[in-house]
């Protein structure tokens, strides 16, 4: 079976009509930059994951890698964001072989939109793709409807205009290295603290040309609990033994 | 197509009048105290509109000259009603500012200096249940000290329904504290050990100390799990000497 | 002297050039012409007794009601023009039902007094003629409220006509309030049992009566912590008048004893009001 199956579309949308029930996806309301310097680009995540409200992760990945040097980072549906990029990424990694040829960024971006538009906007994937190939650094953006845009500085998700606002008064041409590192991660710390779906640790992947990929998970750990008051161990006990059953430990045979 | 998508139905646009500011409010009447605390975050959609409000009010009876020498710390009297609100706060504040004039035109009318916990909370409900078909989109609480000096707490639903409780936690993290507070003040789930879950632990009123350590890490764990909560927590006590009020920093992210 | 007053008593709001009122001053003789009450607070309860005038034979005396609940700790006892009475014993028991209903609490009867008197100085509004008129002149009762609150404890208070109200020990009002308001001076101590005051409160009355007392033409009413307001019935209040009536036989006995054993003594002073 490949492809997206439809399989329960109409049960589900029946289920919706009857009743009041609706199915939540793990959204990562979040903020995602990238940036290009004199020798490379860099991209920026935040880490935190939520379910409407609630925080369901505090430190998850959204820099994906669809080739060695060429990285992408996600916002919008965390499911969608993951697939896609999987799927790219292993397009790529079979082109490679195929052509004996390292991949493209704008070969990347040409399946995904490609691939997202055939979706017509319901796989909620929200990417920036960056990477070094032969031709140098590039630095894109693709919505799930499938539009794409270029650019030196790019930020997606819902703490993008926090992000942007960063961006928009700090980049400047021909950067180093560096200070793109430090421009991108300031840019998702904006978002960390204005925008209520990112949150936690900056994650960063630089890309130079010339040299390996480098991803520098929690580059920046601003969000650090503090220790609790009290300790909340109970004492052995507190919840009783009811009843015990001690089950026999069995030797699988596995042999014919 | 999915319903309520484009082409499906007619999508028709209306006023809201209300909105979501998040937040979390939570109460613990103990012996002779009682405390009310709230974090100072307020919020709309993903946007933070302040990292410093106040959801919570001390209600006092002006504080004479002697007193603030007195008491430099204190912000009310013991016969303080501390009130606050969790919800929509446009409605927590006309709320507060209307039970305000309500205690202030109490005082004057029946000759007295303050209003009890018991009368409040019935005013309380009156002016919540007059808006029974727009109603105060707020959760509230009140806490101060009963007739006898013991602490107490009374909480509200948004149309008027309350009850005396020995704690209740309100808004965004009330799911998330609620539990916590059921197992570490009324010690729901806990047993004697060596009874086999037969004898439950004895319920005790907490100590002052103790209930600030539960509040603190209740909010700084909602803090974590809960988007809408954090940047500052605001904590009211009052006791036999006073309202006074601490503040600490949650964080920001 | 009711020649120059009659320049200005038309109006209930318009002063004279003294600076007096002549409505509401006339209001004040309207209760003058009334039935006697009596309040007596104490420190154990209140006490509210009433003359009822029993003007017929045929008059159901039940049915002449003076002394009135208010709420289950408040009572009043009244005086004058007992069909005004009616709406402000209405107004007071709206006033104490709505208290109870938004502040779970029993009215003050400072609180509630007030609230009467508030009512009764609503005469004057829209006697410009502007808005519609909710009252043509003054009430012309005065009553006695009585009641026992957390605040104070057991207060009795009087409300006028003109809208204002006083606390007192012990108030009497009506037509023989002079003579009454002198003894009650003379006989109230701070120490007094209800059962004292009950007695004093009859004793008085039968004084200032012009008919002679007994079960019917009195009425008394208690209102203390534990019990509230009070109807005595009229084998309750029998009860004190029979011990009334014995205490004057003996003591007249005793007198005629006394004036048996010497002749020369002068007449004793039996006091006689009114």
């Amino acid at each position: 079976m490949t492809g997206l199956s439809f399989d329960n579309h109409q049960r589900n949308q029946h289920l919706q009509s009857q009743h009041n029930v609706s199915f939540k996806t793990t959204s990562t309301g979040t903020t995602i930059v990238g940036i290009k310097f004199d020798n490379g680009v860099v991209i920026a995540a935040d880490t935190r994951s939520t379910q409407g409200p609630i925080v369901a992760d505090k430190n998850c990945e959204k820099l994906h890698r669809m080739a060695p040097k060429i990285w992408c980072a996600g916002a919008g549906t965390a499911a969608d964001t993951e697939a896609v990029t999987q799927l790219i990424g292993s397009k790529l990694e079979l082109q490679q072989l195929y052509t004996k040829r390292e991949p493209r960024v704008v070969s990347s971006l040409q399946m995904l939109k490609q691939h997202l538009f055939k979706h017509q906007g319901h796989l909620g994937a929200y990417l920036i793709v960056a990477g070094v190939d032969p031709t140098g650094a590039h630095l894109f953006s693709v919505q799930a409807h499938g539009s794409t845009d270029v650019g030196y500085y790019q930020s997606l998700g819902s703490g993008s205009l926090a992000a942007m606002a960063v961006l928009e008064s700090e980049y400047k041409m021909n950067m180093t290295k560096d200070e793109a590192i430090k421009l991108a991660s300031d840019a998702i710390e904006a978002g960390i603290w204005n925008d209520l779906g990112s949150g936690s640790n900056v994650d960063v992947c630089v890309m130079e040309i010339g040299k390996d990929a480098q991803l520098l998970r929690n580059y920046r750990t601003p969000n650090v609990r503090e220790v609790k008051e009290k300790s909340y161990k109970f004492a052995r006990g507190t919840t009783g033994i009811l009843r015990t059953e001690v089950i026999a430990e069995y030797e699988i045979d596995t042999s014919v | 197509m999915m319903t309520g998508q484009h082409g499906s139905q007619p999508i028709q646009h209306q006023f809201n009048p209300y909105s979501d500011n998040g937040g979390t409010l939570l109460g613990i009447a103990g012996e002779d105290f009682a405390i009310l605390a709230s974090d100072t975050r307020q919020s709309v959609d993903y946007s933070i509109n302040t990292r410093l409000s106040h959801k919570i009010k001390a209600i006092s009876p002006s504080l004479t000259a002697e007193f603030k020498a007195q008491n430099p710390k204190m912000i009310g009297t013991k016969n303080s009603i501390l009130f606050g609100t969790n919800g929509f706060s446009a409605d927590g504040d006309a709320l507060t500012r209307q039970f305000e004039e309500n205690w202030k035109w109490y005082v004057h009318d029946q000759n007295k200096s303050a209003m009890s916990m018991q009368s409040a909370a019935r005013n309380v409900q009156h002016l919540l249940y007059g808006k029974r078909f727009f109603p105060y989109y707020v959760h509230t609480i009140i806490c101060g000290l009963d007739e006898e000096g013991k602490g107490c707490l009374y909480s509200f639903d948004p149309v008027g329904s309350y009850e005396r409780e020995q704690c209740r936690v309100g808004g965004a993290g009330a799911s998330l504290i609620m539990p916590f507070l059921d197992n570490q003040v009324n010690f729901k789930n806990q047993y004697i050990p060596g009874t086999n879950s037969t004898e439950r632990r004895k319920v005790d009123y907490l100590s002052l100390d103790e209930c600030l350590k539960l509040v603190k890490d209740a909010f700084t764990s909602v803090t974590e799990r809960h988007i809408t909560v954090g940047d500052g927590l605001e904590i009211f006590i009052i006791d036999k000497n006073g309202v006074r009020c601490e503040y600490h920093d949650l964080k920001k992210d | 002297m009711f020649l120059t007053r009659s320049e200005y008593d038309r109006g209930v709001s318009t002063f004279s050039p003294e600076g007096r009122l002549f409505q509401v001053e006339y209001s004040s003789e309207a209760i003058k012409l009334g039935s006697t009450a009596i309040g007596i607070a104490t420190s154990h309860g209140i006490v509210l007794g009433v003359e009822k005038r029993i003007t017929s034979t045929l008059l159901v005396s039940d049915s002449i009601e003076k002394i009135m609940e208010i709420d289950s700790h408040i009572g009043c006892a009244m005086s004058g023009l007992t069909a005004d009475a009616r709406s402000m014993v209405e107004h007071a028991r709206v006033s104490a039902v709505s208290h109870n209903l938004y502040f779970d609490e029993p009215m003050a009867i400072e609180s509630l007094t007030q609230s009467v008197c508030d009512l009764a100085l609503r005469f004057g509004e829209g006697a410009s003629g502007e808005e519609e008129r909710l009252m043509s002149r003054p009430f012309g009762v005065a009553l006695l409220i009585g009641g026992f609150d957390k605040l104070k404890g057991y207060q009795l208070y009087h409300a006028e006509p003109s809208g204002t109200f006083y606390q007192y020990k012990a108030k009497a009002i009506g037509s023989g309030s002079e003579g009454a308001q002198s003894e009650l001076q003379n006989v109230y101590k701070n120490d007094l049992t209800l059962e004292q005051a009950e007695m004093i409160v009859l004793k008085i009355l039968k004084q200032v009566m012009e008919e002679k007392l007994d079960s019917t033409n009195a009425q008394l009413c208690t209102i203390t912590k534990e019990t509230g307001y009070k109807v005595l019935s009229e084998e309750e209040t029998k009860e004190i008048v029979d011990i009334i009536y014995e205490e004057e036989a003996a003591e007249k006995q005793r007198q005629e004893e006394e004036e048996d054993d010497d002749e020369d003594e002068d007449e004793d002073e039996d006091v006689d009001m009114n």
